[in-house]
């Protein structure tokens, strides 16, 4: 219709005879344009004529409507004859580009280890544009984090920053561990994907740490700010997809490395054959030696145990020595001390001590238990003699706390459930959570300190016979740090036909007091929760859950 | 029969109750046949001349029976020494003097484990402990004494320890506890010079039947002769000692305040002693600057002075310048030797009513109390001291001077040759 243009005299803006444009024209596209024709309301009515003249690819927006506007029936203003409430579908315009909105984010960190872990840290705003995934590429070698692995959690500062108070999981951490050396020098880009084809990238320097760091960093902030959606299990979850076995890959070359050469010194009297051997891990606090050495000595048949303390902790070996000297100077007991160059975590430093021992049972006892009854030792040995070997192949004994009350009478399972909903899709995830029987419970309540067998006893204490704690492979190695591995034991016991006992020899035990604990150890504990549920949790669920479990090796002999 | 006994500082290098006794017996018992007793007093690594390289136990000042035990590296919270070396020395030590009774008069700068290594060492030994205060049962500064309120604290537990500690869970005062009774297992006898902590260590758990009342004893027992005259007023009161805080000057301070509101002014207290640089700050300024304001009124305003250190040898001479010798102490000293120094040279004491100075000074017959802490309290005895007829006189007459030294020797050489009795 371009013959029709009247390009005559506009009038200014809004005003035609004396009345507002809208009040005198229709703001359709009418037949003939005149004077009430207004070049900005008709631009900012159709966006992509805006692009389009600002571009140069038409000259104005009268040019516009008269070549294809007037036909294509466009607003001559914006939204003036809308109906109100609806949503208004309009058509994307195919000859003139759209700006795309920006996605707000920002990558905080890549670090790496030149073992091959890389650790990926930042924010990213894809509440609107899902991310697909994330790709390093730097030189070297390039990796892509599927948006699954990611481990989201909530930025406070983000939120408040972008001005939206509505939870959303802002921050993102990706974690590979590649098995193998990697180039740690230089700077890499990240390049983002997301799910609308959209793309992101942006360049920074790459940090370099050693193992050990890149441990403590990853767990820490695995943790450090948790998921505002019911944290910690939303964490938890998200290991389910990659993240947890390459953690767990990782950890576990660091304890090979660790425990590849352990320093051993013994403080020893003359030689003797012991009745058992007393395994102590060590973590960050040294006075726990020595407090053991003085409290542990004074009790009957003590002298026929020998003690083996490990550290996990490197830097405390010198006092360690030095205490050792002293302690077996003015204690007595016998007692080797094995220094590892880091911490092996819990299940591996045992298992290296134990090859110190030079008993054929094995007593794993935490650095915060204490003898409450000091005749526990005599009455150790008694239990070994006297009852049957099924009852004390693999057993724990009441705990108690400082008021005086129980901590623990042995341990069972329960399973926490959470439900999540993503779009059209619910999924439910579950995790196993160990409780003890009779936290908290006055002294004497023999419902809980009684022997009988249970699903599983704490690491605080569990006497075990040696040649039946090699067939079982030891404590799993795969946990990071401490937690869990005790129960995992104790099921493995189970599936091999030896149920856990609990019998009443009678500790004192302060719990959480006995180590130094970090937020890189509640990472850790996050870890072996997930992974102890997936190694157990089926296993659990059949017969083990609850603390009145069916599987039939636990049936209680005074029920 | 040999002693061996251990000292927290020599009295010649610190001053202090516990090594002045501790000496005091060493003298006592160097004066009786056949026995000859070792001193073995600790010291800290701020004493720097007195370390010789490689050293851990020397002699001291070229006595022969006298040595100081060089420590370092001591922990105060769980009161032992790190590392090896001075528990071997210490160990070698033992083996060379060979004592049939090894008597401790202290477990500080030694450590608590060392009473285990002698007991290892000599287990034949009589292994005695006398406590001069509640360092074994408290944390803070074993004065018993809430850090809470400043109230007195009458029982240890986890929970109220960690009330007075809040950064140290109850846990670690539990294991505090197991460690040190631990440890004092390895005692034979303890002895103290006051009832009141008999009761107390009792019921903290010793067992009552290795517990027993030593007095301190100190000089001849007899009165020192006073360049005192009668006077018609006893209105001039005398404070000795330091002014730490748990020494209670405040409470002086604010009893003269209250009398001065209340427009009585006819006496004056007299402040002997030093030490404020370790009064915490509040009190410290709170002193300095009453110290201040009574020096800048007009001579014939001024109720209380303050003299400054003394000497020993100035005791006598300063005692003289008074009529009552005033113990405010907000913790219960374990025995008080200042009573013993007042009572020495004839004057009465007004003390709080707490601890060893309320066993020994009886109300109203050689001395007066008021209630501990309380400035109030103490305003009236004041007053009343100062303006009662024949009070001075009737509580001065009760006073005796104090046991001598060698009544304690002979007390404690029974302890050594017999220990306690066996109950029942």
């Amino acid at each position: 219709m371009m013959e029709s243009v009247d390009s005559e005299t506009p009038s200014a803006p809004g005003e035609a005879g004396g009345e507002t444009f809208w009040r005198s024209a229709s703001p359709h596209a009418p037949d003939r344009v005149d004077d009430g024709f207004d070049e900005a309301e008709y631009m900012k009515a159709n966006p992509d004529v805006a692009v389009a003249v600002l571009s140069g690819t038409v000259g104005s927006a009268r040019e516009h409507f008269e070549r294809w506007g007037r036909s294509e029936g466009r607003d001559l203003a914006f939204g003036a004859n809308d109906p109100r409430g609806q949503l208004i579908p309009t058509q994307v315009p195919a000859h003139a580009p759209v700006s795309l909105s920006p996605i707000p984010h920002a990558a905080d960190a890549v670090i790496v280890s030149r073992g091959g872990g890389v650790l990926i840290l930042g924010w990213l705003d894809d509440s609107s544009h899902p991310v697909d995934c994330i790709t390093v590429v730097a030189p070297g070698w390039r990796v892509v984090f599927d948006s699954a692995a990611l481990a989201r959690h909530a930025r406070p500062d983000v939120s408040e920053a972008l001005g939206k108070p509505i939870p959303y999981g802002y921050g993102y951490l990706g974690f590979v561990y590649g098995d193998g050396e990697i180039p740690t020098d230089g700077r890499c880009e990240l390049q983002f994907r997301f799910k609308d084809g959209r793309g992101l990238a942006a360049v920074l320097e790459l940090r370099t740490v050693s193992e050990l760091e890149l441990r403590v960093i990853l767990l820490s902030h695995l943790t450090g700010a948790p998921h505002q959606a019911g944290a910690p299990n939303e964490a938890i979850a998200r290991l389910d997809h990659g993240l947890g076995s390459q953690i767990i890959r990782f950890n576990q070359s660091l304890t090979n490395a660790i425990t590849r050469t352990p320093y051993v010194r013994r403080f020893v009297g003359p030689p003797r054959k012991y009745r058992g051997s007393i395994v102590v891990c060590i973590y960050g606090r040294p006075e726990y030696h020595f407090i053991q050495n003085a409290l542990f000595s004074t009790g009957e048949d003590i002298q026929d145990y020998e003690f083996i303390f490990i550290s996990n902790s490197p830097e405390l070996s010198d006092r360690l020595l030095e205490n050792a000297r002293k302690a077996q100077r003015i204690y007595g007991l016998d007692q080797t001390i094995i220094l590892l160059p880091g911490n092996a975590g819990f299940g591996a430093a045992n298992n290296i001590a134990v090859q110190s021992a030079r008993s054929n049972r094995l007593l794993f006892i935490n650095p915060d238990v204490f003898p409450k009854d000091p005749a526990w030792a005599r009455k150790h040995g008694e239990l070994l003699d006297t009852r049957p070997k099924s009852e004390t192949q693999l057993f724990g004994a009441p705990l108690y706390y400082d008021d005086g009350s129980l901590m623990h009478g042995g341990m069972f399972f329960e399973m926490d459930s959470r439900v999540a909903f993503d779009g059209n899709r619910t999924s439910v995830s579950h995790l196993l959570r160990v409780e003890h029987y009779g936290k908290g419970a006055p002294a004497n309540s023999p419902q809980f300190t009684r022997a009988r067998p249970v699903p599983a006893v704490t690491g605080a204490f569990i006497s075990v016979a040696r040649p039946w704690f090699e067939r079982l492979g030891g404590f799993t190695e795969d946990y990071v740090f401490g937690h869990y591995e005790d129960a995992d034991l104790c099921l493995k016991s189970l599936q091999a036909g030896v149920p856990a006992w609990i019998q009443d020899l009678r500790l004192w035990h302060l719990e959480g007091k006995g180590s130094t604990r970090l937020p890189v150890h509640e990472g850790g504990s996050m870890v072996n929760r997930w992974l102890f549920s997936s190694q157990w949790g089926e296993a659990v669920n059949e017969n083990l859950l609850g603390p009145r479990p069916t599987h039939p090796l636990l049936s209680d002999p005074q029920p | 029969m040999k002693v061996l006994l251990l000292s927290l500082y020599h009295p010649e290098l610190v001053r202090g109750g516990a090594q002045q006794i501790c000496h005091d017996l060493f003298e006592g018992l160097q004066e009786i046949e056949g026995l000859n007793p070792t001193l073995l007093a600790a010291v800290d690594p701020s004493m720097t001349h007195l370390y010789k390289s490689g050293a851990r136990i020397t002699g001291f000042d070229g006595r022969a029976d006298e040595f100081v035990f060089l420590s370092r590296g001591y922990d105060y919270f769980w009161n032992r020494l790190e590392g090896d070396d001075l528990a071997e020395a210490f160990e070698n030590f033992l083996l060379q003097v060979q004592p049939d009774v090894v008597h401790f008069h202290h477990f500080l700068l030694f450590g608590l484990d060392l009473l285990t290594l002698t007991r290892r060492t000599l287990p034949d030994a009589r292994i005695i402990f006398t406590f001069h205060e509640f360092l074994a049962v408290c944390m803070a500064n074993g004065q018993m004494v809430r850090r809470t309120d400043g109230s007195i604290c009458n029982r240890a537990t986890p929970i109220r320890c960690h009330q007075c500690f809040p950064e140290i869970s109850p846990e670690y005062f539990f294991m505090r506890e197991m460690w040190v009774k631990r440890h004092l297992d390895s005692v034979d006898l303890f002895t103290m010079p006051s009832r009141f902590m008999i009761d107390l260590y009792a019921k903290w758990g010793v067992d009552p039947d290795r517990l027993a009342h030593v007095t301190n004893g100190q000089g001849d027992g007899a009165l020192k002769p006073m360049p005192s005259r009668p006077r018609a007023r006893r209105n001039r009161f005398g404070f000795f000692g330091q002014m730490v805080d748990n020494k209670g000057v405040w409470v002086i301070l604010e009893a003269v305040s209250l009398l001065r509101a209340e427009g009585f002014t006819d006496f004056v207290v007299e402040l002997n002693g030093d030490n404020l640089q370790y009064a915490s700050e509040s009190r410290r300024t709170e002193i300095e600057d009453f110290l201040k304001a009574e020096r800048a009124r007009p001579i014939e305003d001024q109720i209380l002075f303050h003299n400054g250190a003394y000497e020993v040898s100035q005791l006598s001479t300063l005692m003289g310048r008074v009529d009552w010798c005033v113990v405010p102490s907000v913790w219960r000293e374990a025995f008080g030797l200042v009573v013993s120094e007042a009572w020495m040279h004839g004057r009465p004491v007004i003390c709080s009513d707490v601890g060893g100075m309320a066993e020994r000074v009886i109300d109203g017959e050689n001395g007066l109390h008021f209630a501990v802490g309380d400035p109030r309290s103490l305003a009236e005895v004041i007053r009343r001291a100062s303006t009662e007829k024949d009070l001075w006189d009737r509580v001065a007459a009760g006073v005796r001077p104090h046991e001598s030294r060698d009544v304690m020797v002979d007390r404690f050489l029974d302890l050594y040759r017999n220990g306690l009795p066996t109950p029942g």
